[in-house]
């Protein structure tokens, strides 16, 4: 029999969907591999109740009907595993905001009405809630660590993924260094890698999108990025747009 | 007697909604198209940011409309500061429109919305039935990321658009590698036409379509700087400047006191509401796409939206093969991104994204900073849309005698029709 598995959407863009809709080469391999029972974005009938071997969750836990959602597929998964940046990390709505969430539904939706009844927290990975078993994180998550971890998952191994910085990545492509020679805010250093260092592959920053890379050392970057006038507002605010409860959470490698 | 239609959570469609329709004494007397995405904030969230930050973050609103979102939000940037682009990067970000609509066409055409016309639950069912059709999309499918990649660096969440122009501009052998996929492509293109030719689309629903698009900025179809809004008798035409006389009384659907201001109607963007509005300026194999499938403008039925896509996409590959081809001929220019000045100002733009108008505007402070920012999806503006087909669509079916399980199947399929993307809308809506 084949494995069950299940693919699910929390609260997202939808983009590691997308992402696994985008496996265009591999996409009837995967169908063929597993039997994909409970996949709503795909599909009008989904089988709800019945355990599964792997579930893939992407997007953040925003209220409460999605952390009861959580729990429920974690009961019935053998392993849980957190797909993109949102799942692992909260996301870019987990991001610090200037003002209290309260203030900013007032910004967005207006004043009184309806939006002052709303569930707003800022919204968290789901390891708050589960254990999870493999997390993948990218904003999206690459097509290939995805591939890679079903493949693995599916002859019972666990996948690994990068242990060490997206510079590491930049410097095998032997990209010019846009922190170091152009004096540009790169988050590379801090950054996990396994995206090919794409971003400055275009002379463009790493904005942090894969979250931060274990050990990293957030103080000295922050250090670097002060010498070149950045002020120490404006760089917490760069490095905590994808990670935020993350960055928080370490230990003295931490924002100031 | 009442009979309430339901559907908790409406499946194959990007994001989480139901639908909820009441019938009371064999009148609809309520309709709701309900979204439940947790709210984002984004738009709050993004206050006090960078002007050059911001752009990276306001694509994950929408992760199948990221290219449009980026570009959108570059273009409303650029018009703050006041930055002219070149005719090389409005071709390229054309270019990349037109691989986000092959891609998100025949994901929507196929694999969303083709099984409600075969009976089936989904296109994983369609593989085995018909491995041909799935095949082909997959095939398209891949065309339109190749695009976005090439030209975007990435399919979703783009990383090489920047203000005034792109990070690193693609090369000549790349675009020669997308003038072989494209003429490829184009069999492909017809290939799907060929297999929905043969599929009808029902007609449960008939309801005048109002419907709203930019007027095509010469041959860029997805690209202009004034909206024109119709109900097929009287033609309005709005500067995108003054978008928020066209949207803003839909700003809060659900609210109780702001459904009309001026206005008691709603519009429809989309692939339907361009063709119907500009369908004179699609030529070539496209022309000859829409008249295999028989698509007859003005329609009254929305199910129409999944041919009009399914006319853009051949549309787009030729497209995207001329613009190819044109910029092959002149050569690509190794330009680098205008050098600007920030200070306090406000700009406006709006672009045809896959679903519909997407508008943005930002207003910034003399650091550069974001002060506000406002983005309307084509998903937000389509809801009340949605909802009076629903009506339209549950009453006319009551009438006939369809019964409950069948007027769940048609709300389903009206709102898919619309391929509505309720990740995109859900920084506007209720929770």
């Amino acid at each position: 029999m084949k494995p069950k598995i299940g693919i699910f959407g929390l609260s997202g863009c939808w983009g590691e969907q997308i992402v696994i809709l985008n496996c265009e080469d591999q996409l009837l391999d995967i169908v063929g591999a597993t039997d994909i029972v409970d996949f709503l974005g795909g599909s009008s009938v989904n089988d709800k109740d019945s355990p599964l071997a792997i579930a893939f969750v992407e997007g953040s836990v925003a209220n409460e009907r999605e952390e009861r959602q959580l729990r429920r597929i974690r009961e019935r998964a053998g392993l849980v595993v957190a797909c993109g940046t949102c799942a692992c990390f909260g996301g870019v709505a987990a991001m610090d905001a200037e003002q209290p969430r309260e203030q900013v539904i007032c910004q967005v939706y207006g004043s009184g009405g309806p939006a002052a009844a709303w569930d707003v927290r800022p919204h968290r990975p789901l390891a708050d809630f589960v254990k999870v078993d493999v997390a993948i994180p990218g904003c999206p998550m690459e097509k290939t660590d995805f591939l890679r971890a079903i493949a693995s998952l599916l002859n019972g191994d666990i996948p690994q993924l990068p242990a060490y910085p997206v510079c590491l990545e930049c410097k095998m492509n032997e990209s010019d260094c846009l922190l170091i020679s152009r004096g540009l805010p790169c988050a590379g250093s801090v950054t996990a890698a396994g995206c090919g260092a794409r971003c400055p592959g275009y002379n463009v920053v790493c904005i942090g999108c894969r979250g931060p890379v274990e050990e990293c050392n957030i103080a000295s970057l922050q250090k670097i990025l002060e010498e070149k006038e950045l002020k120490a507002a404006e760089i917490q605010r760069k490095l905590r747009t994808f990670a935020a409860p993350a960055v928080d959470r370490m230990k003295g490698g931490g924002l100031a | 007697m009442t009979r309430t239609i339901s559907i908790d959570h409406l499946a194959r469609v990007e994001g989480h909604g139901g639908i909820q329709v009441v019938i009371e004494g064999g009148q609809v007397s309520k309709v709701e198209f309900d979204v439940f995405e947790g709210i984002r904030l984004l738009e709050g969230l993004v206050r006090g940011r960078s002007l050059e930050d911001v752009t990276g973050i306001v694509s994950r609103i929408c992760a199948i409309c990221s290219h449009g979102h980026s570009i959108t939000s570059l273009q409303a940037i650029e018009n703050a500061l006041e930055i002219e682009v070149t005719p090389q990067t409005r071709k390229l970000r054309d270019l990349a429109y037109q691989g986000a609509s092959i891609e998100s066409h025949a994901l929507h055409v196929f694999f969303l919305a083709l099984p409600d016309l075969l009976g089936l639950p989904s296109a994983i069912s369609l593989a085995a039935s018909n491995p041909k059709a799935v095949g082909t999309a997959l095939r398209l499918k891949k065309l339109g990321n190749t695009i976005q990649e090439t030209i975007g660096g990435r399919a979703v969440h783009p990383v090489n658009y920047v203000i005034g122009g792109f990070g690193k501009v693609p090369s000549t052998d790349q675009l020669l590698t997308l003038e072989k996929d494209l003429t490829a492509g184009l069999a492909d293109g017809w290939s799907a036409i060929e297999i929905l030719r043969g599929i009808e689309v029902p007609d449960f629903v008939c309801a005048p379509v109002r419907c709203a698009a930019l007027v095509p900025d010469g041959d860029a179809f997805f690209f202009g700087n004034s909206m024109v809004l119709s109900d097929g008798l009287a033609h309005e035409t709005i500067p995108v400047r003054d978008y928020r006389s066209l949207t803003n009384e839909y700003l809060l659907p659900h609210s109780h006191a702001k459904r009309s201001a001026h206005d008691q109607r709603s519009y429809m963007v989309g692939a339907l509401a361009r063709l119907t509005l500009h369908g004179n300026r699609i030529k070539g194999l496209a022309r000859d796409a829409w008249q295999a499938l028989r698509l007859a403008l003005p329609s009254t039925n929305i199910l129409m939206n999944n041919i009009a896509q399914a006319v853009e996409m051949v549309y787009s590959i030729e497209h995207a093969l001329h613009l190819v081809q044109d910029l092959l001929r002149t050569g690509l220019a190794p330009e680098s991104p205008p050098a600007y000045q920030v200070r306090a100002c406000r700009g406006a733009a709006a672009t045809e994204v896959p679903r519909g108008t997407l508008f943005y505007s930002y207003e910034f402070d003399a650091q550069g900073r974001v002060a506000a920012a406002d983005v309307i999806t084509p998903t937000a503006q389509n809801l009340n849309h949605i909802e009076d087909q629903l009506r339209e669509a549950v009453q006319q079916g009551a009438e006939a005698g369809a019964s409950d399980p069948e007027l769940q199947q048609r709300s389903a399929m009206i709102a898919r029709a619309y391929d509505p993307c309720i990740s995109c809308s859900v920084h506007l809506i209720r929770s």
